[in-house]
């Protein structure tokens, strides 16, 4: 059995924020590999342990290989992956969130306010910028590359 | 979100030299660092002409 990853304080900071601020469910899907992947062993804990923290987040695990049909609904490739949507109840709507690689060091808090985030169904965004976005007439793919620190 | 050091081939492909970079469609547009979000909507409409 392996030690928990996230230290009792951060669990508890990240709780207060989980408390005050999730409305909505957010569905965190997880796509590990058996093949070659270094981290995702702890990046299924990460996420499980985060998911614990509020019964507003749903964690499901995929593997890439095992359930390649979903991997390639949610244009999974890397491993680990994941994708954060909106649980609705009935349905999963995907907001197109990706993270590729293990959410350490400053990712870690990118990801518990993404979560806010979905959870907020709101993008924060200003009226000007959901203008100019609601007449993209093209796909719009964004790569943000980071390292851990 | 692309961890750079896990996926090596995607960076190099992007061309990561400093991070934050934010790619858009592939090398149609780079920024690199942090940036507000009306000059990233700027970057986008660069990139998509």
């Amino acid at each position: 059995m392996s030690n928990k990853l996230l230290r009792d304080d951060i669990i508890k900071q990240v709780k207060e924020v989980f408390d005050s601020q999730l409305k909505n469910t957010v569905e965190i899907l997880f796509f590990g590999s058996k093949d070659d992947c270094e981290h995702c062993e702890d990046t299924r804990q990460l996420v499980e342990e985060v998911s614990n923290i509020s019964d507003k987040l749903h964690l499901s695990s995929y593997d890439l290989q095992d359930d390649a049909e979903i991997a390639q609904q949610y244009h999974v490739t890397m491993a680990p992956g994941l994708v954060l949507a909106a649980n609705d109840g009935n349905q999963i709507v995907d907001y197109g969130i990706r993270y590729a690689g293990i959410p350490s060091g400053y990712e870690f808090s990118s990801l518990i306010q993404d979560l806010v985030l979905v959870s907020s169904r709101d993008s924060g965004l200003s009226q000007e910028t959901r203008n100019a976005l609601a007449e993209l007439k093209q796909p719009v793919h964004l790569h943000v590359f980071v390292t851990p620190t | 979100m692309v961890e750079a050091m896990e996926f090596p081939e995607l960076s190099d492909r992007h061309n990561v030299s400093g991070v934050p970079q934010t790619t858009i469609n592939d090398g149609a547009g780079t920024v690199v660092g942090a940036y507000p979000e009306d000059q990233l909507l700027q970057e986008i409409k660069n990139a998509l002409k």
